[in-house]
Parts: C-alpha cells; sequence; structure tokens
C-alpha cells in the first residue's frame, strides 16, 4: 500500500512538472514563431515603404507605402478597376524619376501601416491615406487592426536615416519573458526597472533584424 | 492466499497502464506541438523567404535584360534572342515574359517574369515594369498544416486586406490549391481558375519600376581623357528655370550668371554642379571648377587642386553607349533634298514624329520653326542625319529659330565656330508654345533649356579612326566672348576648344582638351531632355502581398 502511495505521488508529481515545463516549452515556442512572424510583417512592409517613422519610445513603428492595388472608394477607380494592379505615374524630378501609384491630380493616395504594442499584444493598423506635397499625411479611411502576435511585448524599432549612405533602414528587436520558473521571480512589466536576473532572460529571447527601404524618397 | 497474490497483480498492470497512458498522452501531446512548431518554424519560415529570393530572382533577370537595350534599339529582338516571349494575345504595351523553372535546393525554387515597357518619356527613355512571381515549395507533411494559436478561424475572405490570420495572413501557403489565381487571376482578375498545386508552395510577387539613367548629369563626361582650359576658365552651372534677380546681367536669350562664388545668391545651389567626370586616371585643369570631379583610377587631390570646389571621387566609373547612325522609322521617309533652309512639316510639332533629313555634308543651314496662327513659334522636331560633316572651312554657320529642337546626327568631324552658330530660342522658353491642336497655342512650352533644342549627335568612328570636334577652329569671325548653346553627345569624338568661347550645356566625348578661358556652364534644366539612356536604375520596389 505504501509503495503504492508513493508510486502514485511520482507519477502525478511527474505529470505535474511534466505539463508544466511542457506548458513553459510550449509557450517558449509559440512565441518564438510569434515573433518571426512581427519581423517578417515588418521587414515585408519596410522594404516597400517610402518612409518609416518610430514613436520616441520605440514602441511604434508607422509605414508609408505606395497604393500598389485599387479599393473601392479610390480617386481612380473608374481607370482601373477594383482590385487590379495600377499603372504607376513616373515624375521626373532633377533628382531623378519618382515613382507614384495612384496619383490623381496631384493628390497622392498612399497606405500607411502602424506597428503598435498594445498590452503585450502587437497590432497592424492599415489605413488608406493622402500625402501632400510634403508628405504630410492625412487619414481618408477606416484603419483595419490585425493582431498579429499575442504575446510578445517589446517592439524595438530604429530607424536611421545617415546621409552618406543616401539609404534608411529600420532596426527591429522583438523580446518576450518566458513563463519557466525563475528565482528570484521576474518583474513582469518591461517598461520598469527589471531586475537582473529577468533581464537577462528577456534578452536570451530577443530576434534582431534589419530591414533597408527600397524605395526611400531621397528628393 | 492465491486470490489475494492476483488482485495485487492486477493493481500493479492498472497502475503501469494508467502511467503508460498519461505519459503517451503528454509525449504526443508534445510531438504533435513539436512537429507544428518545426514545420512553421523550419519550413514555412524558409519557404516564404525563399520565395521572395526567386522572385528577385526573376526581377534581377529582367532587369538584366533591361540593361542589354541600352544602346541599341532593337528591343524585341534583344528579347527574343534571350529566350523572352511575347503573351498571346500580345498586350498593349511591348510585353516579354520568360520562366525560370527549377533552381535552388533540388529544384524547389521557381519564378516568371514578366517585361513590359509601359511608359515613354518626352526624350524617348523608355521605362519598364518588371514583374516577377517566385515560388518555393513547402517541404514537409501538409497534414501538420499551420500554427494556429493566433487564429480566429477566418480562412479566408474576398477582401484582401482581411484574408486570414496571423500566418495565414503573412505567408498564405497554397497547400492544395493556388488560391491567387483563385481569387485574383493574374492579378487584374483575368483568368480567374481554381488550379491545383503538385506540392505545397508559396509564391510572392514583386513589381520593379527600372528608369533610364540621363546621359547628361555631369557638365562634361570623358571616357579616355579631360585635360581642361587654363586658369582663367571657369566650369560651373545653372539652371535654366531659375529667373536671374533683378539687376543681374545675363548674357541675351539666358538665364545664366555667375553666382558659385556667392553664398547668397538665391540660385548658388544651383551653381555648384558642374560636375566633371571621366573613366580613365588622365586628368589636368587648371581653371575652377564648381562641381564635382570623378576619375577611374586617378590620384586627383584637393591639394594639387586647390581650385576644386566640389568633392573628388577617384573610384568612379560609367558607360555611355556609342552612336550608330539611326534612321527613320518604319513607314517614315527622309524629307527630299538637302535644303539650305528647313520648312518643316506640321507633323513636325509631334515629337514622335519629327521630320528627318540626310545630309552628306552639313552647314549653312536654317531650320525655321512652325507658327500658330497668330505667328507664336510652336515646338519643331527635326532630325537631321549627315554622313559626313557639320561645318567645314569657309566659316559655314547653323541658325536655328526659336522653337526649333534640333537632333543633328554626324559620322564625320565637326568644325564650326560658337560665334557662328545661332540657336535662337531662349532660356525659359518665352513665348514658345506646344501645339495642342488648335489654331491659336494656349500651351507653353515646358522645355526651358535653349541648350537642349540643339543636340548635336557623333556616330562613332570605325575602330582606328579620330572623330574631332573643334567648336572654335580657325579662321576669321571667331570674336570675342562667343557663346553656344547646345548639347554634344559624342563618346567617340575628341572634343576641342580653344580660345574664349563659352557654352552653355553639356559634353559626352572621348577625350576633352580645352585652353585659354573657355567656359563650360551646365545647365540642369537638361536633364532627362537629351541623350539616349546610359543606364538603367531600379526606382520603385512593390509586393503585391494579397
Amino acid at each position: 500500500m505504501g509503495i503504492g502511495v508513493v508510486l502514485l505521488a511520482a507519477l502525478m508529481s511527474s505529470a505535474v512538472a511534466l505539463r508544466k515545463s511542457f506548458s513553459a516549452a510550449d509557450h517558449f515556442f509559440s512565441t518564438h514563431i510569434q515573433q518571426i512572424r512581427i519581423i517578417d510583417f515588418l521587414s515585408r512592409d519596410v522594404k516597400r515603404s517610402t518612409i518609416v517613422t518610430t514613436s520616441a519610445a520605440n514602441q511604434t513603428v508607422t509605414c508609408t507605402m505606395p497604393n500598389y492595388i485599387v479599393k473601392a472608394g479610390d480617386a481612380d477607380v473608374g481607370t482601373y478597376p477594383a482590385g487590379t494592379r495600377r499603372t504607376p505615374t513616373v515624375t521626373v524630378t532633377p533628382n531623378g524619376a519618382v515613382v507614384h501609384y495612384g496619383l490623381v491630380a496631384g493628390s497622392k493616395p498612399v497606405t500607411q501601416v502602424q506597428y503598435a504594442v498594445n498590452n503585450n499584444a502587437i497590432e497592424r493598423r492599415e489605413t488608406p491615406c493622402t500625402a501632400n506635397s510634403s508628405d504630410a499625411i492625412t487619414n481618408t479611411g477606416t484603419t483595419v487592426v490585425t493582431t498579429i502576435a499575442s504575446s510578445t511585448d517589446q517592439l524595438v524599432p530604429l530607424t536611421l536615416d545617415v546621409e552618406l549612405a543616401k539609404t534608411e533602414y529600420a532596426d527591429t528587436s522583438v523580446t518576450f519573458l518566458t513563463t519557466f520558473s525563475f528565482n528570484p521571480p521576474p518583474n513582469a512589466n518591461p517598461s520598469a526597472t527589471p531586475d537582473p536576473t529577468s533581464q537577462m532572460k528577456r534578452d536570451g529571447t530577443a530576434i534582431f533584424a534589419r530591414s533597408y527601404l527600397r524605395n526611400k524618397r531621397r528628393g | 492466499m492465491k486470490t489475494r497474490t492476483g488482485v495485487h497483480e492486477g493493481s500493479v498492470l492498472l497502475c503501469a497502464l494508467c502511467t503508460i497512458l498519461v505519459m503517451s498522452l503528454i509525449g504526443a501531446n508534445i510531438l504533435v506541438n513539436c512537429t507544428t512548431r518545426y514545420n512553421v518554424t523550419s519550413k514555412q519560415v524558409k519557404a516564404w523567404k525563399e520565395a521572395l529570393i526567386a522572385a528577385e530572382a526573376g526581377g534581377d533577370i529582367g532587369y538584366a535584360e533591361v540593361r542589354k537595350t541600352i544602346g541599341d534599339p532593337n528591343v524585341a529582338t534583344i528579347f527574343t534572342n534571350d529566350g523572352w516571349a511575347t503573351p498571346s494575345p500580345a498586350p498593349a504595351n511591348p510585353t516579354w515574359s520568360k520562366s525560370v523553372t527549377s533552381f535552388g535546393q533540388a529544384g524547389s525554387l521557381s519564378s516568371q517574369v514578366t517585361v513590359d515597357k509601359f511608359w515613354t518619356d518626352s526624350n524617348g527613355g523608355p521605362y519598364y515594369r518588371i514583374r516577377s512571381t517566385g515560388t518555393a515549395k513547402v517541404f514537409g507533411v501538409r497534414r501538420t498544416g499551420m500554427d494556429d494559436r493566433m487564429s480566429t478561424g477566418v480562412r479566408f475572405a474576398a477582401n484582401a486586406e482581411t484574408r486570414g490570420d496571423s500566418d495565414t495572413l503573412l505567408r498564405k501557403i497554397d497547400f492544395n490549391y493556388d488560391h491567387f489565381k483563385a481569387t485574383y487571376g493574374d492579378g487584374d482578375g483575368n483568368g480567374i481558375a481554381i488550379t491545383t498545386v503538385s506540392n505545397p508552395q508559396i509564391s510572392r510577387r514583386i513589381e520593379l519600376i527600372a528608369t533610364p539613367v540621363d546621359s547628361f548629369d555631369a557638365a562634361v563626361k570623358c571616357l579616355s581623357a579631360f585635360n581642361g582650359p587654363g586658369a582663367a576658365s571657369v566650369v560651373d552651372s545653372y539652371d535654366s528655370h531659375n529667373t536671374p534677380p533683378n539687376g543681374v546681367s545675363t548674357p541675351p536669350g539666358s538665364n545664366y550668371y555667375f553666382a558659385a562664388d556667392n553664398p547668397s545668391d538665391p540660385h548658388y545651389a544651383d551653381s555648384r554642379n558642374g560636375n566633371v567626370a571621366v573613366d580613365t586616371p588622365s586628368f589636368s585643369e587648371s581653371g575652377p571648377i564648381y562641381g564635382s570631379v570623378g576619375t577611374n583610377g586617378g590620384n586627383v587631390t584637393h591639394a594639387a587642386y586647390p581650385n576644386i570646389y566640389g568633392t573628388i571621387d577617384n573610384s568612379i566609373s560609367f558607360t555611355v553607349p556609342p552612336i550608330t547612325q539611326p534612321s527613320p522609322p518604319t513607314g517614315v521617309s527622309y524629307q527630299p533634298g538637302t535644303p539650305n533652309t528647313i520648312n518643316p512639316t506640321a507633323a513636325a510639332t509631334n515629337p514622335a514624329t519629327p521630320d528627318w533629313y540626310l545630309y552628306s555634308d552639313f552647314k549653312n543651314v536654317t531650320i525655321n520653326a512652325r507658327q500658330d496662327a497668330t505667328g507664336h513659334p510652336l515646338e519643331t522636331y527635326v532630325t537631321v542625319v549627315a554622313t559626313g560633316n557639320v561645318g567645314g572651312n569657309g566659316n559655314p554657320t547653323l541658325t536655328i529659330a526659336k522653337g526649333v529642337n534640333a537632333k543633328i546626327y554626324f559620322a564625320g568631324n565637326y568644325s564650326m565656330k560658337a560665334s557662328k552658330t545661332y540657336n535662337n530660342n531662349v532660356d525659359g522658353a518665352t513665348g514658345v508654345y506646344v501645339y495642342d491642336g488648335n489654331a491659336t497655342s494656349q500651351t507653353p512650352s515646358a522645355n526651358v533649356s535653349r541648350a537642349a533644342h540643339l543636340q548635336f549627335y557623333a556616330i562613332n568612328p570605325p575602330a582606328g579612326q579620330t572623330q574631332i570636334i573643334d567648336t572654335n577652329p580657325g579662321g576669321a569671325g571667331g570674336g570675342s566672348a562667343a557663346q553656344l548653346w547646345a548639347v554634344f553627345y559624342a563618346p567617340g569624338a575628341d572634343y576641342y576648344m580653344n580660345g574664349n568661347p563659352d557654352l552653355f550645356g553639356a559634353i559626352v566625348c572621348k577625350t576633352f582638351y580645352g585652353n585659354g578661358n573657355c567656359g563650360f556652364h551646365y545647365d540642369k534644366a537638361l536633364l532627362w531632355t537629351a541623350g539616349p539612356p546610359v543606364n538603367f536604375r531600379i526606382a520603385s520596389y512593390v509586393e503585391d502581398v494579397r
């Protein structure tokens, strides 16, 4: 009887330990997948952007990109059916040819995509906009919000525009805090000063990427 | 006793079975999740990235083919000879396509490229659109599917912006059917069809725009050597768009004035782009250059040349395509005769249908412009092909009226004084109109560059022969302060300017030699108005993320 109780206790302990370990491992790898997804989303959109800016707190990335596909309600929807690809308009300037998609009577419709951290989730917010001659952006439609990751919590983008380099790129680092047990317990709030142990654990999950703008306006 | 023993043995067996069951469930759960994670992080991410690599490879192939057309008017032949096909039915734009199959590991990548010339600028420069679809096979068993942790169950919606969620939204894996063809056909809604795929695959689609690079992007470009004029000379720039400030003295009909030493001048920035580029180390100069100097392997320094006021780069290289004798396009013939006075036809008011003339030697010719009903000069386009020389002995002249855009090709030498070359256009194109179909034209000309109205193209001589351009040959009538507004594209010619003429425009030549105090004033408004494309660059990149 005694042996049976011991065996049962051992079995239960093992099962609980395995379950906790598996849960933490599962959380780690599923979040890792989301990290990759964030990086890939950002990389794809930065590459096709003309302008990329980041917020002061480095928790928001805003990409302005050409309106390649005609959507219902666009000003030139009569010229091009909705759902088709636009033929670009080329403007010749002293600094070279500038390519626009959807240029109508001087109006420059663009799409603005914003990546933002929202309560540990990463949202992708896509908004139709218009850019004026100074590239000031005005929203002209409804923002579509898509949650692309649910448990990563530190989006650290940096953009740099070095004149000599004649280019611009966005650096992105995404981290999360694992659910493995720690001693001492981690500080769950990444914006506060974390304790060294949890910071070390967080740093260990970092994924970094650098994406160059291929349409950087150099005018 | 036997019965009690049997009960104990059954309990142990039951416990063992329960243990195995629990452990197996946990293990199976781990295995399923591991397989999914592995599939996503390894196979699917890999294929997604490789699909872009395949698309970019296709884009590079298209771009390389476009660059082969530099300096060769037989564009269709170039594409055809390299295995490109014209789609059927043929689109409105000249279009070629090519499939690149089975490259990458185990032939897992492929791309489909389409190149079309979607626009031509007013200078005849072609603009190409390169569309490339890259496809990568997704390895691994397809039943493992995708990571569904984030999924809200949205797998597909007709609206492209809400197609799926999480990884589905990003990677768009075609497990059994090509989702793009089934929804968007060729991308514009044509040919929509349900198409099965032989392997799970990911396709990514990019569009690149290749734009021509202008040949006159510097004051002087030399393929072999630059031996500049004396200390009293100057190389600078201006922009004929700019109206000079009040009180500033300019040559008649020109917006040029010297501003390169006055930072407070409103057009100071436009005055310091008198760039000189040499595709060899050979460079020498005595006078000031208000612009950048580039050589290919030279040893030019600011210490040795303190009069260079721009940057110096000794590691540049460039190519300029040679000029061959052109012919009128199909269906167009040369105008009859070799008149001393050319009165263009009505068709010559369209830049796409200039009048063509064929001369042996070209000199002492006046070219008039078309006028509207009220006598306004209209932009008029004339192309002259001279199989011999331009100018020659006896102080020959050339006169083009206000509004004339003359392209003069010549196979021999050029010898005509700047003071005898009368370009009666004006910077700003004041008073010149574009024919718009009305008896009285209402559209002012936008071609503001006086120099752009007179373009000389020196046909490359046969190998081993020289070609000389002299804009101030000996003889009477040179005068002082002679001025010439023109551009010279002469990649096979040796260009000479002696004495004190001023050239407003730009020069592309093999060698350049100048002495005395002649001046070279590069008109920045020349860009995109003259000369053949010397290269192409990618000006735009978009990805079709549907």
